[in-house]
């Protein structure tokens, strides 16, 4: 049973994100929207066909993981670092809520709000392409494996991080570039060799690729592979911000 | 001994680096007293009430709170504690109310109306009780910061300076509410620059500074071992020269000669000054006693340790 603590700092977390919709949530529908209408639609996507599905549609599981993965490592980056700023860390730091109860809490609210813009993202997308939804709890367990894992990574990134320039740092030169570079916008298949050998280094490509055989029935590899990642950085990343936080490591001196 | 101890700190240590900014720190809080910690700044005092807190982790040494370690029995400690920080902080997203009970969340506790009302009263918050906390004054929020402390009735509150940057009436106000609290049984720990805070509350009073305990003791006893008196008495004749039965214990002239002012050391008496005057025939138009308050002691200890006399006064009188 979740306790009343991690409960409080859950629903606390969730009315944060949910008082500043227009940055929260509307802002990254409209940037991914925008994605969508350019590369998708526009620049004649509709004409061409990948893996036999059109372009637009190819997109759609691409940017809805983009839209989770930014987006669930944003929630817990900014609003414990903004903690760490503002001193409120301090209210955690000396309340009796277990390591456990502050993950649950933090990573809790990140996944809801992760979800939503994913949910949001496809069902407009679904708009000007149509909505699929080949595997619906396959692509269910992906996202939310993935959003986990990433609301996680932000956390221990807002743990370590002194600066909002270090806490920018990871989405804007590691993150963002390894999502574009993971196949949201093209297959694997139709990449030169050397091309292809890079893309299948980037574990996002497997996680992107995943998500596309839940929505989509169409994948590189396997689908077990993108799942059994997704477990894999979910259980890392969770297990690394649970050692932080019980060291102590930069919160408690 | 101190009877009863809530707190009970034993050769504890700090570490920044290579900084110590707790070098062997042995102290017992009891229960139900005010307790001041003084020193200047830096000299440790936030970082020893840090680690009682949970906020800081020690290099070395042991913290119980009600017989409880911090470390392996925090859940425990820490739902006994209350923290009023020294920095302002407050979230900007959350009114007062939903601030008191997001705290009160963090505790596993559920903040009844009542309580609510008697907080906010108590804190004269009660008008802002759907203010955003952003709206609020620099006095409020430190109030606020009370409040949130105060949430889950912790058998021991730790205050940091909580009258840096307030006004006088808003000062009185808080002690008052502190002492409201003792009388209803929480601990009072409580770190100040104001000496005067220190001398108005405490029950007992810790002088620290560079990591160690220089003193610990009853406050009036601190003032009796330590606290010299003056005697200034104001002649009827001014002179020029101070007569050889007074000079011969000790006294000065002041004020153009209007004034002859004598010292007492702890414990001493004017009645040796007072028979001089008679026997060298001065007329004496008023007389005056100052004692040496808080802060005179204070400054003297913290001399005294840093030569090393203060060690020993330590190893005197610490518990």
């Amino acid at each position: 049973m979740i306790g009343l603590g991690a409960r409080t700092l859950f629903s606390k977390e969730v009315r944060r994100f949910l008082r500043v919709p227009g940055q929260t949530l509307l802002s990254p529908v409209v940037t991914t929207t925008l994605y969508f209408v350019v590369f998708g639609y526009s620049l004649g996507g509709q004409l061409r066909e990948v893996d036999g599905i059109s372009y637009a549609r190819f997109i759609v599981p691409g940017l809805v993981t983009l839209g989770v993965i930014s987006n669930a490592f944003l929630n817990t980056a900014s609003s414990l670092f903004v903690m760490k700023l503002q001193g409120t860390i301090v209210d955690l730091l000396v309340s009796p809520l277990a390591y456990g109860e502050i993950l649950a809490g933090f990573i809790g609210a990140a996944v809801v709000r992760a979800l939503m813009i994913g949910a949001i993202m496809w069902a407009v997308a679904g708009l000007f392409a149509g909505f699929d939804l080949a595997h619906p709890l396959f692509a269910a367990v992906m996202l939310l494996l993935v959003a986990v894992a990433f609301s996680a990574l932000g956390f221990m990134i807002a743990v370590w991080a002194s600066s909002f320039e270090q806490v920018n740092f990871l989405p804007t030169f590691i993150i963002t570039p390894l999502t574009f570079l993971g196949g949201v916008f093209y297959s694997a298949h139709s990449l030169p060799a050397a091309l292809r050998s890079l893309t299948l280094v980037n574990p996002i490509f497997y996680l992107v690729d995943g998500v596309r055989h839940g929505l989509l029935a169409v994948s590189d590899a396997p689908p077990g592979v993108g799942l059994a990642l997704a477990l894999a950085l979910c259980l890392a990343s969770v297990g690394g911000a649970y050692a932080m936080l019980r060291s102590g490591y930069k919160l408690r001196g | 001994m101190v009877p009863e101890p809530v707190v009970t700190v034993h050769a504890l240590r700090k570490r920044f680096g290579a900084f110590e900014a707790l070098r062997g720190i042995d102290l017992d809080i009891a229960r139900g007293e005010i307790f001041a910690l003084l020193g200047p700044n830096g000299a440790g005092k936030t970082t020893l009430i840090s680690i009682v807190a949970g906020l800081l982790r020690a290099s070395a040494g042991e913290v119980r709170v009600l017989g409880r370690d911090v470390v392996s029995d925090y859940r425990l400690t820490r739902r006994a504690i209350g923290l009023v920080p020294q920095e302002i902080n407050f979230d900007p997203f959350f009114t007062v109310e939903e601030s008191l009970r997001i705290q009160a969340g963090y505790f596993g506790v559920r903040l009844r109306e009542e309580r609510l009302v008697e907080i906010l009263t108590a804190l004269d918050l009660a008008g802002k009780r759907k203010a955003n906390t952003r709206s609020l004054s620099g006095g409020m929020k430190r109030r606020l910061l009370i409040g949130k402390a105060l949430v889950h009735e912790p058998s021991v509150l730790f205050l940091d300076e909580p009258t840096a940057g307030v006004d006088v009436e808003l000062r009185q106000a808080l002690w008052s509410y502190v002492r409201l609290l003792r009388e209803r049984g929480t601990t009072i720990v409580l770190t100040t620059h104001y000496l005067e805070e220190a001398e108005e509350l405490a029950d007992r009073v810790g002088v620290i500074d560079r990591g160690r305990l220089l003193v610990v003791d009853r406050k009036e006893e601190l003032l009796r071992r330590h606290g010299g008196k003056t005697l200034r008495a104001t002649l009827a004749h001014p002179m020029a020269t101070v007569p050889r039965e007074l000079s011969l214990l000790g006294a000065r002239l002041e004020d153009g000669g209007k004034v002859v002012a004598l010292d007492a050391g702890p414990g001493g008496s004017f009645g040796p000054a007072l028979a001089a005057f008679a026997q060298a025939g001065v007329a004496v138009q008023d007389v005056e006693t100052t004692r040496m308050r808080l802060e005179d002691i204070f400054v003297q200890l913290l001399r005294g340790g840093r030569d090393g006399r203060g060690e020993a006064a330590a190893r005197r009188e610490d518990h």
